[in-house]
C-alpha cells in the first residue's frame, strides 16, 4: 500500500476526530466508526500515525485487557506517556481510531509508547501496519467458535500475523501448548513466560482445548497442571514440550481474594512480586506483562512496583454500588474464563446473590453452547449462594443450564428487562456477583453507571 | 429399569458443549427413577459394546478426528457397525454424525474413509453453514420441532436406504439444498445440531430414551412419566421465535 500524502493524512485525522466527537455528543460510545471513516480518507492511516512508536501488542483468548492494563499502568506510573486502546476496540477499525484520534493534525504520534490489545483474528491486519516491538500472546481457548472456527484455526490465524513482522519479539505462554507452538518455524526472537509450579488439585481437566500434540497427535502428558490445558506439558512421542521460561513464577507465597504474593525469576534474578488482582489467571497476566515490558527494553523494577496496585480492568472485574448494594461484575465469555470466575465465587466466605447474563450478538458469538461446558454445578452446591437471577437475550437458555446444574427452579428468577434486573439488585440485602458475557456486560454497565452516576466507559 | 450409556471418544469429540447432552439424558432418566449408567470410551480403550443400550458421539475438531480414525480401524469400527445393525440407539452429532457415513471428501478432493455404518456421505463445501436453525422431526422420530445451532462446511447427502431425521424449517440442515436435516436409520439418530441439542428439545430427548428402553424392555414396558418442562419449553420457544423471525 502506498504511503498517504499529507493532504490525505490531515483529512483522515480530522474525519476521525470529528466522527468520534459527534458520537460522544450523541452519547454513543462508538469505537469502530471513527476508524472506518479515517481509512476512507487514507487507507493506510494506521501506518502513518504509528510511525516511530514503540508498541506492545497483546493478543490471545483470555486476559488481553488485564495484561494491557498492567502494562499501561507500568508505563504511566514510571512517568512514561503511553497510548492504549480501551473498551474492547481491538479490531482494525478500533485500533485505527485510537491511534488516529490521538495523533497530531499532521498525523504524527503524540506519545512514544503504545499498548495495543488486538483481537486474534485482526492481528494479521493490524501488526503489518504498526510494526510492534513486542507481541505477547496470553493463551488460546475455545472462544466465539462461530466467528473464528476452532481453536487450531485461531492459532493458525495468529501465525499468519506473526509471519508478517519477523523483527518483532514474541512473548509466549510457555505453559500453553497452543501458544508455545507459535514459535515453530518463525525467524522472530522468542521469549517465554509461565508458572514453574503446580496450582490447584492436579486432576486432569474435564474438558481440554488442547489434548493432543499439535505436532504429531499423541496425547500430551503433564508434569503438573496450573489451570485448564495449561501446565508442564510434554509429548511422549515427538518430544515437543514446555520450554523453560525466562520470566517465571517459581513459588506462590500467598493467594487471596485481593491478590497474590509470589517469587519470580525475571531475567536471571529472583524477585518478590505482589499482584493486586486475585486468581491464577492474573498471575499469568502479570508474567505476560513483565515479559513484554522487559522485552521492550524497559526496566523490570518499573513494572514490578506497579503491579501491586493495578486496578481491575474494564468489566473484567469491576465494582459498583447501587443504593447500598455492593455489586461486583466479572466478564465471562468462554468456559475457561467462566470456570475461573465460578471458582472465585465458590471461594467466598459470605452469603451472596448471583446474576448470570447471556447475550448472543455478533460480538459475543451467536453460538452459546459453551455454557454447557462451564462448571456451574460446583457453585450451585455452594450454601453461600442464595438467590439466582438470569437475564439477557438468552436468559431462558441460561436458566435451563442452571436447572441441569441442580439449581432448584424456585431459586431462579428470570429478569425480562434491564430495569427488572436493576430493581432486583437494588433490593438485594446481600452482595451481588454479576457474570455477564461481552455485550450484556456493556449494556448492564451503562445501565449501572446511569443509575449510580459513574464515568462513561470510553473514559476508562 | 436402567440404561447403559456409552459416550464414545469424549476426550476428542467434545466440542461445543456435548457434555450437556449426556447430562440431560442422565437427569431425565434419574428424575423418573430410572438408573443411568454412563461410561466413557476413549481412544485405545476396549469394552464389550453389546453391554450398552445407547451410544452418544459428539462433534470434534478436524485435526483430532484423524487421531480417532486410526483407533476405529483397530476393531471398534466393526463393533459399532454391529451395534447399529443390532438396533442399538445412537445419537450422533455434527462430526460424530459425519463419521457414521461412508466418507468425507474435502473441498480439494481428499477422501477420508469413515465408518460406513449408515448410507450417506459428506463433501466439504466452500462456505460454513453457521447459525441457529430449526427443523421438524419426521413422524417416525416423534414429529416435534427441534431448535439447534449448526456449524459445518460439510454437505451431507443421504443414500437410498435411509430417511432424513427431519425437514428444515429455517437454516441449512444436511446440505442447504434439499431441505433435509440429519439421518434416521434403524435406531441411529444423526444431526448437525451440535452441542446441547437435548436440553432444549425434551421431546426429542425423551423419544430417544424411550426408543432405547423399548428395545431393552419391550414395547409397552417403557412408558416415560411426564416431567415439568417449564424451563425447557421456555428455552425452546424463545429460540424458535427468534429463528423464525430472523
Ligand atoms: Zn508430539
Amino acid at each position: 500500500m502506498r504511503k498517504s500524502n499529507p493532504v490525505q493524512t490531515v483529512l483522515s485525522v480530522a474525519a476521525c476526530k470529528l466522527t468520534r466527537n459527534l458520537l460522544r455528543l450523541t452519547k454513543r460510545g462508538g469505537t469502530a466508526l471513527p476508524g472506518k471513516v479515517a481509512r476512507v480518507f487514507a487507507p493506510n492511516i494506521l501506518e502513518t500515525v504509528s510511525e516511530g512508536m514503540e508498541i506492545i501488542v497483546v493478543t490471545g483468548t483470555n486476559g488481553k485487557t488485564t495484561t494491557c492494563r498492567m502494562l499501561e499502568h507500568a508505563f504511566t506510573s514510571s512517568g512514561r506517556e503511553c497510548l492504549s486502546n480501551k473498551s474492547g476496540a481491538n479490531l482494525l477499525s478500533g485500533v485505527t481510531a485510537e491511534l488516529t484520534c490521538n495523533a497530531t493534525w499532521r498525523g504524527r504520534p503524540k506519545t512514544h509508547y503504545a499498548v495495543i490489545e488486538c483481537d486474534e483474528g485482526a492481528l494479521k491486519q493490524v501488526v503489518p501496519l504498526i510494526h510492534p516491538k513486542v507481541i505477547a500472546v496470553t493463551n488460546l481457548f475455545r472462544d466465539q467458535l462461530d466467528r473464528y472456527g476452532e481453536v487450531m484455526h485461531t492459532a493458525d490465524t495468529i501465525r499468519v500475523g506473526i509471519r508478517k513482522v519477523p523483527e518483532t519479539v514474541l512473548c509466549l505462554n510457555a505453559d500453553d501448548s497452543l501458544v508455545s507452538s507459535l514459535s515453530f518455524d518463525v525467524p522472530n526472537k522468542v521469549l517465554y513466560y509461565g508458572l514453574n509450579t503446580p496450582v490447584g488439585d492436579q486432576k486432569d481437566p474435564a474438558v481440554s482445548d488442547a489434548k493432543y500434540c499439535i505436532r504429531c497427535g499423541t496425547q500430551y502428558k503433564y508434569l503438573y497442571h496450573t489451570y485448564a490445558h495449561l501446565g508442564g506439558f510434554y509429548c511422549p512421542k515427538c518430544g515437543y514440550k514446555r520450554q523453560e521460561p525466562a520470566t517465571a513464577v517459581t513459588k506462590i507465597r500467598k493467594m487471596s481474594a485481593s491478590g497474590s504474593d509470589v517469587l519470580m525469576q525475571i531475567g536471571g534474578s529472583s524477585q518478590e512480586v505482589s499482584v493486586g488482582l486475585p486468581a491464577v489467571y492474573n498471575l499469568y497476566n502479570a508474567a505476560a506483562a513483565i515479559c513484554a515490558f522487559t522485552a521492550a527494553g524497559l526496566p523490570a523494577e518499573d513494572i514490578i512496583s506497579s503491579l501491586r496496585d493495578v486496578h481491575s480492568s474494564f468489566g473484567r472485574m469491576e465494582n459498583f454500588k447501587l443504593d447500598g448494594t455492593d455489586i461486583q461484575m466479572i466478564l465471562v465469555k468462554n468456559p475457561a474464563g467462566c470456570n475461573q470466575a465460578l471458582a472465585y465465587l465458590t471461594s467466598m466466605e459470605e452469603d451472596f446473590n448471583a446474576v448470570f447474563c447471556l447475550n448472543d450478538r455478533t460480538a459475543d458469538g451467536h453460538d452459546i453452547s459453551w455454557i454447557w461446558d462451564a462448571d456451574y454445578e460446583q457453585l450451585m452446591k455452594d450454601p453461600h449462594l442464595k438467590k439466582i437471577y438470569v437475564a439477557g437475550d438468552r436468559a431462558q437458555d441460561m436458566q435451563l443450564r442452571l436447572k441441569y446444574a441442580d439449581a432448584e427452579e424456585e431459586r431462579i428468577t428470570l429478569c425480562p428487562s434491564k430495569e427488572a434486573l436493576l430493581q432486583a439488585m437494588r433490593e438485594s440485602a446481600l452482595p451481588v456477583f454479576v457474570l455477564p458475557n461481552y455485550t450484556s456486560m456493556l449494556s448492564l454497565r451503562a445501565a449501572l453507571q446511569e443509575a449510580a452516576g459513574g464515568k462513561n466507559f470510553w473514559e476508562g | 429399569m436402567e440404561l447403559n450409556i456409552c459416550h464414545l471418544y469424549p476426550e476428542v469429540l467434545n466440542l461445543y458443549g456435548d457434555r450437556g447432552n449426556i447430562r440431560c439424558m442422565k437427569k431425565r432418566l434419574e428424575w423418573r427413577g430410572i438408573k443411568a449408567h454412563v461410561d466413557e470410551l476413549k481412544i485405545g480403550e476396549h469394552r464389550d459394546l453389546t453391554a450398552y443400550d445407547l451410544f452418544f458421539i459428539g462433534g470434534g475438531q478436524d485435526f483430532e478426528q484423524e487421531v480417532l480414525l486410526g483407533d476405529l480401524k483397530s476393531g471398534k469400527a466393526d463393533e459399532i457397525r454391529s451395534a447399529v445393525e443390532d438396533g442399538k440407539t445412537f445419537l450422533c452429532i455434527c462430526g460424530g454424525y459425519q463419521m457414521m457415513g461412508h466418507y468425507y471428501e474435502t473441498y480439494d478432493g481428499v477422501k477420508c474413509e469413515f465408518l460406513g455404518a449408515v448410507d450417506f456421505y459428506t463433501v466439504g463445501g466452500k462456505t460454513r453453514m453457521i447459525d441457529n436453525y430449526a427443523f421438524r422431526l419426521s413422524e417416525e422420530s416423534g414429529g416435534s420441532t427441534v431448535v439447534g445451532f449448526e456449524n459445518h462446511s460439510g454437505k451431507t447427502y443421504l443414500g437410498a436406504g435411509v430417511t432424513p431425521l427431519g425437514t428444515v424449517l429455517k437454516g441449512n440442515g444436511n446440505n442447504g439444498e434439499d431441505g433435509t436435516e440429519g439421518v434416521r436409520y434403524k435406531n441411529v439418530f444423526g444431526s448437525y445440531s451440535h452441542g446441547p441439542i437435548m436440553p432444549k428439545n425434551p421431546q426429542l430427548c425423551d423419544f430417544l430414551l424411550k426408543n432405547a428402553l423399548e428395545r431393552k424392555y419391550g414395547r409397552g414396558n417403557a412408558e416415560l412419566a411426564p416431567l415439568p418442562d417449564k424451563f425447557e419449553t421456555l428455552a425452546h420457544d424463545s429460540v424458535l421465535k427468534k429463528i423464525m423471525q430472523a
